[in-house]
């Protein structure tokens, strides 16, 4: 549990930091400016706030390359895990197809059934 | 959400790996960028690699109830959370009431050469970052670099609205103090 004195603390300095991002309307906003009039320190924090903002935003939105093992990896990951997958099935039924050969083999299953004459002779 | 995306999305969950190829090509940026600024340089290719995986693996999930590039989102920092909780945390910088104070750059605020950021400064925002709880960190790193709204913050992180504003809040702030100790810092000068 935080102490009151150092959650009062952080309070004054988020409640600058979410002004300085223009987060705060009416009331809250009023309260943030009172603050920052009063005081020349919070003045530098709503400052220095701002600053860190644009550098966030301006690291945020500069170009990071992809290193090109990254894409190869997951694509080659992908076509791996296709190929195991097909190869799964044709492997299943060809497995299935060559027991039913290997069983109708050993006379364990009855062929097609034979068609009748329809009344003989 | 992109009709593109969802188009591919589809087409990848029945198995067509030429549609996740195009997933891939398309937003390995988003992926790989937003593991840089959570993790760090030495993590984030395994993490973007681990990323695509799960993606892989749960594209049938993907339902189209919230745009791809959501659920990338919070695929992506579901495995850099969980990353971080690996690891042995690193503390915040500890507050001690001192205002902190960001220095105005030398060419002042309003010079258009000091918004491009110097080596200099790029080091500093990555080292204050590590000392930025990463729940914190992650809602910092959407809000302010990614420009996610609260909402979309909140579906990413999987928490309620106010928790989602409570972190962005507390993460801008636990970064500025962090940031100030780190600009304060003379060149050359290792950190904790």
């Amino acid at each position: 549990m935080m102490p009151a004195a150092e959650q009062e603390r952080w309070e004054v300095l988020e409640k600058i930091g979410a002004y300085a991002a223009g987060e705060l309307e009416g009331e809250e906003a009023r309260e943030a400016e009172s603050l920052i009039f009063e005081r020349p320190d919070y003045r530098r924090l709503a400052e220095s706030y701002a600053r860190m903002l644009v550098m966030l935003n301006t690291f945020g939105n500069e170009h990071v390359e992809v290193p090109e093992a990254v894409i190869n990896f997951a694509l080659r990951r992908a076509y791996v895990s296709a190929f195991m997958r097909s190869a799964e099935v044709f492997l299943g039924s060809l497995g299935r197809s060559y027991l039913d050969a290997f069983v109708y083999y050993l006379g364990l299953r009855p062929g097609p059934a034979q068609e009748g004459y329809g009344g003989g002779i | 959400m992109s009709a593109a995306d969802r188009n591919l999305a589809l087409r990848a969950a029945r198995g067509d790996v030429g549609a996740f190829s195009s997933l891939v090509q398309e937003h390995s940026g988003l992926v790989y960028r937003v593991s840089l600024r959570v993790l760090g340089a030495r993590d984030a290719q395994d993490a973007s690699q681990e990323v695509w995986i799960k993606v892989w693996r749960n594209i049938k999930n993907f339902r189209g109830e919230s745009a791809f590039t959501t659920w990338l989102y919070r695929i992506t920092m579901n495995t850099c959370l969980s990353v971080r909780q690996k690891e042995s945390r690193r503390d915040e910088r500890h507050y001690d009431g001192e205002v902190p104070f960001l220095a105005e750059p030398p060419g002042g605020d309003a010079d258009p050469e000091t918004a491009a950021l110097n080596a200099e400064r790029r080091v500093e925002i990555e080292a204050a970052l590590e000392h930025v709880r990463a729940e914190h960190r992650a809602a910092l790193v959407l809000r302010h670099m990614e420009g996610l709204s609260y909402a979309e913050i909140a579906e990413v992180l999987d928490v309620p609205d106010g928790t989602a504003k409570g972190w962005v809040s507390r993460g801008r702030a636990a970064m500025l103090i962090a940031l100030s100790k780190e600009n304060g810092r003379k060149p050359g000068e290792a950190g904790p």
